[in-house]
Parts: structure tokens; C-alpha cells; sequence
């Protein structure tokens, strides 16, 4: 059994230390460029820090006010994307890395929506975020 | 003449018989190798959670670039149009590893650098590796594509060292993520 595992543990790092690029267009490459230094690659976010996407994201469409939330929370709102690509960000991201809260009927952001919704600023995010966490019933939401 | 020499001199070559009968040298060795190359996989971890699940693409090469644009320890290699910080190719790591003793922070900066060989724009996340002081070897400060500090997420004045034991910056990697193939 060690030749076969140790020949596995070699080609995995081989393969790391290789440097493998994947090709990226579009949304992903929106989100690598725009969101993914903080919420990093699989949407995982950084406990204590940065909040995960994965696994909790699409809940917020499922109060009311969640869905206007996660277009006007800063980190989307201000990132340097323009309304059609953002709102593609936001879609690709909710499919992506929480398919299993996405509300069924969900309609998808477009760019007009996104567009009305980044112009209004969100003043008191912590305050926002926290009602509507209470409201999702997940309080702990890490950080 | 085993009855003159010293018990401990007995002690030890019963212990080492008995080890020799037991054990097979290629197993131990073959155990030692996974260990040791278990042990070089676990730096490059990071690496592997920032990896996409888009289709592989064989890396850039670098091996016909000549001069410092394909030099990791130059501050003119291709990887580091926009870094700031110390090249940790130059402390001890590489332009994708950590040095020993220092932890890779996850929250990171991203932008792309173009590779002077094939022209395509390469994603590049310049991760700091926090835990130990300044390296203050190979210091480069280069701006391409950095936005004032307001975009913070775009910006290489900002310390990364975020979700790290230590908020020590010691020196900074460019690991490449993919390949933006939009134009």
C-alpha cells in the first residue's frame, strides 16, 4: 500500500507545484478579479474576518430586504464592475456557491436593478446585516 | 569476550539486532519518502484551495524568457507588475511558497499580470507570508492595475496578513490562479 499512496501524495504536490492555470471569462472571472482575494476561490470566506458566500449566501433572498442587501452591501456595490457584469457576478455567485437556498422562482438581478439598488448607500451595514440575520434565524453566521 | 564489554555496549547492539530483525530498510524507507513528501505537499495547500475548478491549462513558461523577466528573485520578473513588498523568492521561499516559519495569509489581493512570453493575461494573487518580521530583501514596489487605497480590495499598500496567526508581514508570493481570456 505505501508505493501506490506515496506515488498519489507525489503526483498531487507535482501537480500543485506545477502551477495548473485554469482559463476564466465572465462571471468567474468577475468574481477571481473583484471578490474572491477576500472571499476567497470556493466562496469559504475567512472565519473571524470575511463572511463565507458557501453554504449561506442565497439565504439572505429568502427575508424580506436580503435581496436588496446583497446589492447594496459595499463590497458589491463598490466593486469596480459595471451594472451588467455585477449583476452577473451576483447570480453566478448565488448558482454557485449556494444552490440549495436559492428560493424557488427566484428571478435573476439584472443590470437596471443593480444599477438602481448600488446608488442607494447602505449607511449602517453592521445594523442591516444583523436584522436580517435574526430574521434568517442564523445569528452565527461567522464573523 | 561479550561478557567484558560494558552493559550498556550490550544494551544497544541487542536493541539494534532486534530492530534489524523486525523491521525491512525499503519499508522504512518507502515510509520516510511519503512522510517527506507529504510534508512538501502541505505548504502548497493554500495554493490548492485558491485553484479553480475550471479546465487545466499547462502553466506559463518562464524557461525561455531571459533576464530579469524571468527571474523570481528580480523585481522586474512578469509576476510582479503589481506587488509591493519582499520578494519571497529572495527569504527563503519561492515565487509561489512560503518561507519555512511562516504562514501564507488566504485573504489576498488579485490582479493579472501579462507573461512577456505568449502575451495572455495570467491572474495573479499576491499573497503575503506573515509570522516573522520585514524580510527586507528584494523590495519591489511595482502599480499595474492597482487602484487608489479606496478600492482596498485593488490596493498592494495595504498589509494582507488577514485570517493569520500573526499580522507580521515578512514577504509577499505571486502565485498564478488561471489564464483571463477576456480581452
Amino acid at each position: 500500500m505505501t508505493r501506490p499512496h506515496a506515488a498519489a501524495v507525489l503526483a498531487a504536490a507535482v501537480g500543485l507545484a506545477a502551477g495548473r492555470a485554469g482559463a476564466m471569462s465572465g462571471p468567474p472571472l468577475d468574481y477571481t478579479l473583484a471578490c474572491a482575494g477576500c472571499h476567497r476561490a470556493d466562496g469559504g470566506g475567512t472565519p473571524g474576518s470575511i463572511p463565507p458566500l458557501a453554504g449561506s449566501v442565497a439565504r439572505f433572498l429568502r427575508v424580506a430586504g436580503g435581496r436588496e442587501f446583497l446589492a447594496r452591501v459595499p463590497g458589491v456595490a463598490q466593486a469596480p464592475l459595471d451594472d451588467a457584469a455585477l449583476a452577473g457576478v451576483l447570480n453566478w455567485m448565488l448558482a454557485r456557491f449556494d444552490p440549495a437556498h436559492l428560493p424557488a422562482g427566484f428571478v435573476p438581478y439584472d443590470a437596471a436593478e443593480v444599477g438602481r439598488l448600488r446608488h442607494e448607500p447602505l449607511i449602517d451595514v453592521e445594523g442591516v446585516r444583523e436584522r436580517l440575520l435574526e430574521a434568517i434565524g442564523h445569528r452565527r453566521f461567522s464573523p | 569476550m561479550t561478557a567484558n564489554r560494558p552493559w550498556i555496549d550490550r544494551l544497544v547492539e541487542g536493541a539494534a539486532r532486534q530492530l534489524a530483525r523486525r523491521t525491512s530498510r525499503r519499508g522504512m524507507l518507502a515510509r520516510l519518502g511519503a512522510a517527506l513528501v507529504g510534508a512538501a505537499a502541505l505548504p502548497l495547500l493554500p495554493v490548492a484551495r485558491a485553484a479553480t475548478e475550471d479546465p487545466r491549462m499547462p502553466p506559463p513558461d518562464d524557461s525561455k524568457l531571459e533576464g530579469a523577466v524571468g527571474d523570481p528573485t528580480s523585481c522586474a520578473y512578469w509576476r510582479h507588475c503589481a506587488i509591493d513588498g519582499f520578494l519571497c523568492a529572495c527569504c527563503g521561499g519561492s515565487q509561489n511558497a512560503c518561507p519555512p516559519g511562516t504562514e501564507m495569509s488566504p485573504v489576498t489581493w488579485i490582479g493579472t499580470c501579462r507573461h512577456p512570453g505568449d502575451g495572455r493575461d495570467y491572474i495573479i494573487s499576491y499573497n503575503d507570508c506573515c509570522g516573522q518580521s520585514l524580510c527586507l530583501r528584494c523590495r519591489c514596489t511595482r502599480t499595474e492595475g492597482e487602484k487608489p487605497v479606496y478600492f482596498t480590495s485593488r490596493n498592494n499598500d495595504l498589509l494582507w496578513c488577514f485570517g493569520t496567526k500573526s499580522r507580521a508581514v515578512h514577504c509577499s508570493v505571486a502565485i498564478v490562479l488561471g489564464v483571463a481570456t477576456r480581452s
